[in-house]
């Protein structure tokens, strides 16, 4: 069954570990074509948030809807609608990049021509035939960031993307969430790279201590 | 993707991944003979104790290779956090499970092809009229073995003491497993039919089912917050 949506609202999200609150209530709409940025300091509830949107834990109190669906309730037939990139690369060490990349692309029934399309973006075809343990950190971001964006997810999340890229690789990270805009998708980027919020950033909201504080158009 | 194929993939990602490592066959089935074998010198007495105690000596091996070979399966899915993608995907989480499961099955199996000749040759067993009954017997221990630590295993993916709950958790519940496989394969050895160890034949695959059942079921549930 193929669902797509065009926008996510969360509403009164509150997430408790035990005794301690990591969300308060935060009451976010994220848009189709629109690259929205999560910034805060350590602790500030990012990482949580990402957690719930990406459909891994489950909310103590408040609604997440993915359009029509409830987040939760269908939360199986949306997976396949989501692109994650977090702080680790989610990629087998012993398998190659193309490896790895063909086996993500069999789990979401993608063509094995996009994998090559990917490769090329992120330039990663010189170096996918080795295994993942021997890449560099910006080498294994790349071939991550391929992954994250295989299936053309409507909602796509973004921790640190930045992190270990090069000049040229940080570029090309640009120029993939631009094309990934325009395609209409929903992008959610953590990140405390100024340089790249300036570039990509249609909106800014601010989280502290499990709180949204401030949000920018 | 239905629960077949994802299974299917997950289990072809750990056969590709271990036929390029052959790292848990490697160290579980060392584990497995060395335990073997220095259970021979030390309590050879003659081939009467020796037939006698067979059948424990390869439960033994079979349970505590069997715990390396899970938890090794399982560090996989920790490094880089590789178990996050597939928990992230749309992967159906029995398919995920089942497919985990299937690969830890496989790859002790393998070993036990190893281990079994080498316990007849060590014990003075004469598998030639019983081997049917003793792979019979031991492929359905090690189906409900790798079902429930497959399972318990998962749970330590999110767990800071998870060789502790591995082994803590894992051993007491499938005792029954482990004891009926040792009676039966007791018995077989002894000279039984499998008509007469047909109680114990259905206890394992009473606990070969509900394992699996179980852990199809909980596997999502254990891993997600």
């Amino acid at each position: 069954m193929s669902i797509d949506f065009s926008a996510v609202t969360a509403q009164g999200l509150v997430k408790m570990f035990g005794p301690t609150r990591a969300l308060s209530g935060v009451d976010l709409e994220l848009s189709a074509g629109c690259v929205t940025v999560i910034e805060g300091p350590n602790g500030a509830g990012k990482s949580t948030l990402l957690e719930i949107l990406s459909l891994l834990s489950r909310p103590t109190r408040g609604t997440l809807r993915f359009g029509p669906y409830d987040a939760w309730r269908d939360r199986q037939l949306l997976r396949g609608t989501l692109g994650v990139l977090a702080h680790a690369a989610m990629l087998y060490p012993e398998l190659t990049g193309q490896e790895n990349l063909t086996l993500f692309a069999r789990m979401y029934g993608v063509p094995t021509a996009r994998i090559g399309a990917l490769g090329e973006r992120f330039e990663a075809t010189s170096f996918w035939e080795r295994p993942v343990r021997t890449y560099s950190r910006g080498q294994l971001q790349r071939v991550a960031l391929a992954r994250a964006l295989l299936h053309e997810p409507r909602l796509i999340l973004l921790d640190e993307p930045s992190t270990g890229l090069d000049v040229r690789a940080t570029e090309r990270l640009v120029e993939a969430v631009v094309v990934e805009r325009a395609r209409g998708a929903i992008v959610v980027l953590v990140t405390h790279d100024a340089a790249l919020t300036d570039k990509l950033a249609d909106r800014r909201v601010r989280i502290n201590r499990g709180r949204i504080e401030d949000q920018l158009a | 993707m239905n629960l077949a194929a994802a299974a299917w993939l997950v289990f072809r990602k750990d056969l590709r991944i271990e036929l390029r490592t052959g790292e848990i066959l490697i160290t579980t089935g060392f584990f497995a003979l060395l335990i073997t074998i220095l259970t021979s010198l030390s309590f050879y007495l003659d081939d009467v104790v020796a037939r006698r105690i067979a059948p424990g000596v390869l439960w033994i091996s079979i349970a505590f290779s069997g715990v390396l070979a899970m938890g090794r399966s399982f560090q996989r899915e920790r490094d880089h956090d590789a178990m996050r993608g597939l928990l992230l995907s749309p992967l159906p989480r029995p398919g995920i499970y089942l497919g985990k499961a299937l690969g830890i099955f496989a790859f002790l199996v393998l070993v036990e092809l190893l281990l079994v000749p080498l316990l007849a040759v060590l014990y003075r067993v004469d598998l030639g009229a019983v081997l049917g009954q003793v792979a019979l017997i031991t492929l359905l221990g090690t189906l409900g073995f790798s079902a429930a630590g497959a399972l318990f295993a998962a749970m330590g993916v999110r767990v800071r003491t998870k060789e502790l709950v591995l082994s803590v958790v894992l051993f007491p519940l499938v005792s029954p497993a482990l004891l009926a496989g040792v009676v039966a394969t007791r018995e077989v050895l002894g000279g039984a039919s499998l008509s007469e160890v047909y109680d114990w034949l259905r206890v394992l695959t009473a606990f070969d089912l509900t394992f699996l059942v179980l852990g199809a079921l909980l596997f999502g549930p254990l891993t997600s917050e």
